[in-house]
């Protein structure tokens, strides 16, 4: 609208002729063209900002699981480093390294004012070599190989493994190797985690209800303990109780524990010994081998396969190594379960509050003033919010819970430390200023004739606001309760202190009663970020998985946050023309 | 809905008898329904506002008790004197149950602190020696006796507290209160139903040490405990009668093959003590490293012992003014305090600091670093926590005051409530939870007291506190540590001060960005345009804190870390370029530059910055070789190079703009002609070679006053540049402004957009042109909506953490260097309060940083609020 102006009003003053008033044009300077030109930098930095930002993220999160290509470099010195190239940067060698060098590349990085660049190897094998990566600086190559042979492998333990096969075993008798694709092979490999996961789910799913049931049984010893005394007839009688359960219990766990021997004897026999680059040699359980591959010898196919694959495990599997490896699936499910019960309780206390602003309160300075403060509670920093959290809700309600209705677990807390329903109530207040101002606005917009109207056919005030005004506004309120939904998935710093862990070991939903656990921690994308990030072991090698849950991050909350907006153009599309 | 309109369509029928009526009654479940509605909205609405004022009240409560001093729960009096009487020492145990006295004669005596019942213990055998000295470690467990034939002897009272079944206590107990019996030996305390605390005194003495000469008594002894488990040592140091100061070491060996044990004794004599000195006190350190005796009238005579055989008399100090004697003198727990108390009633804190005008002969002198609140009457006796710096006086007149030294406060006041009883000793219980005196006499007075936070007062978390082993005071926050001596310390200013450093630096970047986007956005592109770059930028507000704060600090610090020089030069270049292309922008003839005035002008800027943006990066060597003499790393540390162009680079915006404001009244009036010519191209010539000019006179003008600058001495280095870390706040602001533009953007460009589209078709038709309108209508118009877009940024600034948590390097320092870190009041809540017990002093200094933060933010949203409110009314108007 603006330029069509500009051009209407100056168009004239410069196509006018030039007989017609020499003197009398525009003074250069008034046209502020210098800095008009800072203003509109101003504007494409921030444009290059956010594009140059969500490219890096992007491109840095969907490369992550496209299998590279393995690269032996074999250094002047002897030394070989055969892994994948990792990144490249240009950095300042010393002074002393440059000396050792040969005149030529002196001269060169001589050209380069003093940069040489060098590349960055992801070895694996932590085990053997006890370093993940190693830089190689351009002027040590001697030679670049991709040998066909070299594989790849993804293992449950110690990380990646560079190298190739030496042998494997089936029930402890040795197989002639003829490649990955060799069906025995794929079948063994199969088989052992088969078992491994058949393992795995006795450990955590029968032999957790075992471990569950002893525990309640204990806990309701304690209880009457505490509240009979140890002398008591019913103490006696639950002692009697526990032990004849203790003993049944018992007899299934060691059941379960002979099953889970038969199963681990029999992963033992499959065994794949491996070489690395040097010929060191290492033998590991099919059943701890997560993937291998020929990363110089593949097809499209099967690239994608694995790609696929990686990104299958990423999004349903359980984290591994410190969190650096495997997938973020008890995140995901964290940030979701937080998310939805921060809804229901943000939703309706939302609504309410603005309900009763807007339709109930007399208007005055009061609620004028009540209105300012809730719109500034929306810019209170969310960290303020966590510190209110943990001592609130944790210790205060949460330690009020546990001695009234959890005395027996004492000392231990149940409620009485951050958990799940902290964490969404925390940041139910956090966001209930943003539902509330959007329910607000929402409502205001609803035409007063609409009201009136209602009023007048003789409906009652809450006949008006249930059939004619929250209908109207639920756009409006759809928007603000989604928009608080993407502020909450993506919040981290009031978490920290309410109930987020790096590590939990079960999820808040499970099939042990009450099937929700609204005391446990839980495991966040957020945090997941920073605690890979800053806390692992090796940072660097935390990197790829940081981009790639940062990518699913981001994409979820603008998967939310576009959802808001769809909801509302629909929504309102749907009332359009339904006004006076 | 139906039902109401086809009654009305009834009352206009003109028989309206015929029907039959219909009730007119509304139906109660709708009233009822209604009345629901109304409590329920009523109750949620004002329960919601209540919930969210109560967080700023639920902050307030558990921060309140970081200021109420200590209070006392409960006092007692025991009418039995202590059997003895004239008691050296006295120590309570840890449950305040038992109370240990030592008289005059080394006889020990325990009691009941309660009842005042006597306990019988076995007696030390003294063998007869009369007693002339005595020595006590701070938590009274180890003792040693000086005789007046001139030996030592180190003894050890044990109060030991063991937890045994009920089952297990012998019959026939004599009841003292309802949990407490006894069996005249030990006390027996019911903790629970099934188990009982069994306290009672293991007594211990050690060999005979012939310290002194024979026949000459010993006046006054300290001593420590070192070595190790297989051959410990026992340093002390003695003074005897003749006035000769003694250090002595005895060392025993325990022969591996035979087990026997041999104690060796070596003694070495302290120089310099004057004849005839009346010794008051000798003090030893831990480490027997320093020796202090100190005389009657409070002269202190400091050796350095680190030479065992060869002490060194370090320096000799009055700590007491006149003719005033001392009343007490004890260390604080890790001697690194000394407090001296007078007969006059003042209560001084020394620390040993090492000082460049110190005369002394090891640079360390006692330095007087607290002076506390004195006594009306003469101090008698003194006590000091086990656990922290807490201290109790007794003073003449009755009054037994507890001290914090750090704090300067006398934490609590307390006085018997009936007499003026003449103290001897004081006991702080080892839990900082009781106090018990006795007096001359024998008689006991023991209080039941609640001290929680006795360090903090609002004077520590906002003022300059001095603390232990610092030159001066200052502002520290330092929460924890590895040695149990440790005082946590806990100012606020330098969490305030990283907070404002972030907030500061980050806005200096965003705010230009921020409103020169905004302004262009809403006045100089097709809305199109605008429709497509607006959510774009607005994207960025969505991006999770946590992402920002990864990409800042391990992909973004490293790289900036590698280019810093580019990125200065950039910030040169850029702007620099931008107005280089306007330039030349301007040669174009008028109909094309119109026509491509829009996006294409647009894109074309783009482009501008891309371009500059890599010459930055070409560039940065060679300007790294010119104004930081090639390594910009090693300048900032002031190691090489001279500042003076970088001076001049930071006064080069300010001089240009003041060059160009007073060229515009006199140089350029002259020119105006031909800028206004009808030659187009002449007149931009002349313009782009004003420029050039003013740029050429702006900098050798800078570079001229830098010379002058740093001439007298204003050095940038050392301020706002200093050494570089990786992680640091050139890093935090960049990133925050991912955070902070979107915000400041969207609310100044909305405010942009409000000003009524009448004042902007007004000003054009009056024939200003765009930027004429922009800056002298739309800006002013919409100047309040900008100002508070600028406070809710800030507002952002000050609360975000996830960013500083993670690239700001969280070291509280407080300086403006640009290329260190820092660590803000956010960061510190979310890095220490998983960490900090509940209730504990931390965790109340975390509560109150978040309150701050609260009130910070919410005064800065008020205030943006209120403007906001105060545009929305004017812009009404118009």
């Amino acid at each position: 609208m603006m330029s069509a102006m500009t051009e209407t009003v100056a168009a004239p003053a410069d196509t006018v002729p030039m007989s017609q008033s020499a003197g009398r044009r525009t003074d250069l300077r008034s046209r502020g063209e210098p800095a008009l030109w800072s203003l509109g930098g101003a504007l494409a930095i921030g444009v290059v900002m956010i594009l140059g930002f969500l490219v890096l993220v992007f491109s840095n999160g969907v490369a992550t699981f496209i299998p590279k290509p393995l690269t032996v470099v074999t250094a002047i010195d002897g030394t070989v480093t055969a892994g994948e190239p990792f990144r490249s940067e240009l950095y300042k060698p010393t002074p002393e390294e440059i000396a050792t060098l040969t005149p030529d590349w002196q001269e060169r990085i001589k050209a380069e004012n003093g940069y040489a660049s060098r590349t960055l190897y992801r070895m694996g094998n932590f085990d053997i070599y006890g370093e993940d990566f190693r830089w190689v600086p351009d002027f040590a190559v001697a030679k670049f190989e991709q040998p066909k042979n070299l594989l790849f492998f993804e293992r449950m333990e110690w990380g990646a493994f560079v190298g190739t096969v030496k042998s494997f075993k089936i029930d402890g008798v040795d197989q002639a190797f003829a490649g990955l694709g060799d069906p025995k092979f794929t079948k063994v490999h199969a088989d052992s985690r088969e078992r491994a996961e058949a393992i795995r789910n006795i450990e955590r799913g029968d032999i957790g209800a075992i471990n569950h049931a002893l525990d309640v049984e204990r806990l309701a010893l304690r209880k009457i303990e505490l509240s009979a005394g140890r002398n008591s007839a019913e103490f006696k009688a639950a002692q009697d109780r526990l032990n004849s359960v203790s003993g049944d219990l018992q007899k299934r766990y060691d059941a379960l524990t002979a099953e889970v021997q038969k199963l681990r004897a029999a992963n033992a026999g499959n065994t794949l010994t491996l070489a690395e680059i040097g010929g060191r040699e290492k033998t590991i359980e099919f059943s701890y081998l997560v993937r291998a591959y020929a990363a110089n010898d593949m097809n499209l196919a099967q690239t994608l396969g694995v790609y696929f694959s990686r990104w299958w495990e990423f999004l349903s599997a359980e984290p591994r190594e410190a969190n650096t490896e495997g997938g973020v699936f008890p995140a995901i499910f964290g940030t979701a379960a937080m998310t939805l019960l921060m809804v229901i309780v943000v939703a309706p206390f939302g609504v309410l509050t603005a309900l009763y602003l807007r339709e109930y309160a007399k208007q005055g300075r009061l609620v004028s003033f009540v209105r300012i403060s809730v719109n500034n509670l929306a810019g209170v920093p969310s960290i303020v919010y966590g510190v209110f959290g943990l001592g609130f809700f944790a210790y205060m309600l949460g330690g009020s819970i546990d001695s009234l209705f959890y005395p027996e677990r004492l000392p231990n807390p149940t409620f009485g430390t951050g958990g799940l329903l902290w964490a969404a109530l925390t940041l139910a207040l956090l966001t209930v200023p943003v539902v509330i101002v959007a329910t607000e606005e929402a409502l205001a917009a609803v035409p007063r004739s609409t009201r009136e109207g209602s009023l007048a056919c003789g409906a009652s005030k809450w006949q008006t606001i249930r059939y004619i005004v929250l209908p109207r506004a639920m756009p409006g309120v759809m928007t603000g309760v989604i928009l608080a939904m993407a502020r909450g998935a993506g919040e981290v710093a009031p978490l920290m202190l309410v109930g987020v862990v790096k590590l939990a070991p079960q999820l808040p939903v499970d099939g042990i009663f009450p099937f929700v656990h609204l005391e446990r921690s839980f495991m966040h994308l957020g945090f997941h970020i920073f605690d890979v990030g800053f806390q692992s072991r090796n940072a660097e090698a935390g990197k790829p998985m940081v981009f790639v849950t940062t990518v699913l991050l981001i994409a979820l909350v603008t998967l939310v946050n576009a959802t808001a907006i769809i909801v509302r153009s629909r929504l309102k599309k749907r009332f359009a023309g339904s006004q006076f | 809905m139906t039902a109401p309109a086809e009654s009305s369509a009834a009352d206009v029928s003109p028989k309206p008898a015929q029907r039959p009526r219909r009730s007119m009654k509304t139906a109660r479940s709708v009233l009822m329904a209604d009345k629901v509605a109304d409590w329920t909205i009523r109750i949620g609405g004002l329960g919601v506002i209540a919930a969210v004022f109560g967080i700023m009240m639920f902050l307030g409560l558990v921060v309140v008790p970081l200021f109420t001093g200590a209070s006392v729960e409960g006092s007692a009096m025991s009418d039995k004197a202590v059997a003895g009487g004239h008691p050296l020492m006295d120590i309570v145990d840890e449950y305040k149950t038992l109370s240990v006295s030592i008289d005059e004669a080394g006889a020990v005596h325990a009691f009941h602190i309660k009842t005042g019942t006597p306990l019988e213990i076995p007696p030390y055998d003294l063998g007869g020696k009369t007693l002339t000295a005595f020595a006590r470690t701070l938590n009274g467990r180890d003792i040693a006796y000086g005789f007046s034939d001139g030996s030592l002897r180190l003894a050890t009272v044990k109060v030991a507290g063991v937890v045994i079944n009920t089952t297990d206590v012998p019959a026939g107990l004599k009841q003292l209160t309802p949990e407490d019996f006894t069996d005249g030996k030990a006390v027996y305390t019911a903790v629970s139903a099934d188990q009982t605390r069994r306290i009672s005194v293991d007594l211990e003495l050690g060999e005979v040490d012939q310290v002194a000469p024979e026949g000459t008594a010993i006046i006054a002894a300290d001593y420590r405990l070192g070595g190790s488990a297989e051959r410990p040592t026992v340093s002390f140091v003695t003074v005897d009668a003749a006035g000769v100061g003694r250090l002595s070491r005895s060392e025993s060996k325990t022969n591996m093959m035979t087990g026997a044990t041999t104690t060796s004794l070596t003694s070495s004599e302290l120089p310099g003590l004057p004849k005839g000195v009346v010794v008051r006190n000798v003090l030893m350190t831990d480490r027997a490293d320093q020796v202090f005796v100190i005389d009657a009238g409070g002269i202190v005579y400091r050796y350095d012992t680190r030479e065992f055989e060869a002490p060194v008399l370090a320096e000799t100090t009055d700590l007491l003014p006149g003719d005033v004697t001392v009343g007490a003198v004890s260390f604080l727990i890790g001697q690194q305090s000394l407090v001296v108390a007078g007969s006059d009633g003042s209560v001084n804190v020394f620390f040993r600091l090492q000082k460049a005008e110190a005369k002394t002969a090891d640079g360390y002198m006692l330095t007087k670093a607290h002076t506390l609140e004195p006594h009306t009457g003469a101090v008698v006796a003194m006590d000091a926590s086990q656990r922290g710096k807490m201290f109790v006086t007794a003073a003449a007149d009755g009054e037994i005051w507890l001290r914090h030294p750090t704090s300067e406060q006398v934490v609590l006041k307390l006085k018997p409530a009936e007499g003026k009883p003449a103290y001897r000793a004081v006991a702080l219980a080892p839990r900082e939870n009781g106090i018990l005196a006795v007096s001359d006499e024998g008689k006991v007075y023991a209080w039941d007291i609640s001290a929680q936070h006795p360090e903090t007062t609002l004077t520590t978390i906002f003022g300059k506190v001095w603390y232990e082993g610092y030159p001066e005071p200052g502002y520290t926050w330092q929460s924890s540590a590895s040695t149990e001596a440790f005082e946590p310390k806990f100012s606020l200013v330098p969490l305030i001060f990283g907070t404002l450093k972030a907030t500061f630096y980050s806005l200096l970047f965003a705010i230009p960005i921020a409103l020169g986007a905004a302004i262009y956005t809403s006045e100089f592109v097709h809305h199109r345009v605008r429709a497509v770059v607006k959510p774009t930028m607005e994207l960025m507000a969505s991006l999770p804190s946590v992402v920002l704060g990864f990409i800042a600090a391990l992909i973004l610090a490293p790289i900036i870390e590698t280019w810093i020089a580019a990125v200065f030069f950039a910030f040169i270049v850029i702007p620099a370029g931008l107005f280089f292309s306007a330039y030349l922008w301007q040669l174009l003839p008028g109909p094309i530059a119109l026509r491509y005035g829009d996006l294409p002008k647009f894109l074309l800027i783009f482009a501008a910055l891309g371009l500059f943006g890599y010459l930055a990066v070409l560039g940065a060597p060679a300007f790294e070789a010119v104004f930081f003499a090639g390594d910009l790393h090693a300048w900032a540390n002031g190691a090489i190079g001279s500042s003076v162009p970088f001076t001049a680079m930071i006064a080069f915006p300010f001089v240009f703009l003041a060059l160009y404001l007073s060229a515009e009244e006199t140089v350029t009036r002259y020119l105006g002609f031909i800028l206004r010519g009808p030659d187009r191209t002449r007149a931009g010539f002349t313009d782009l070679a004003r420029w050039v000019a003013t740029l050429v006179i702006a900098a050798a003008l800078s570079y001229a006053l830098a010379m002058v600058l740093v001439g007298l001495g204003l050095d940038p280095r050392g301020g706002v540049v200093s050494t570089y870390v990786q992680r640091n706040t050139l890093v935090v602001g960049f990133a925050m402004g991912f955070a902070v533009i979107p915000i400041i953007y969207t609310i100044s460009e909305d405010a942009l957009n409000t000003v009524p589209e009448h004042l902007r078709a007004a000003s054009l038709a009056c024939g200003a042109t765009p930027w004429q309108t922009a800056t002298n209508v739309i800006v002013p118009t919409a100047m309040s909506g900008i100002f508070s877009a600028i406070m809710v940024g800030m507002g952002r600034a000050v609360g975000e953490t996830m960013i500083v948590v993670m690239a700001a390097g969280n070291t509280p320092v407080m300086e403006w260097n640009v290329f260190n870190g820092l660590r803000a009041l956010s960061a510190n809540i979310a890095v220490e309060l998983s960490e900090a017990v509940r209730d504990s002093t931390l965790f109340r200094m975390l509560f109150l940083a978040a309150l701050t933060l609260f009130v910070i933010t919410f005064i800065v949203n008020t205030l943006a609020e209120m403007v906001r409110q105060r545009f929305r009314k004017r812009t009404a108007q118009l």
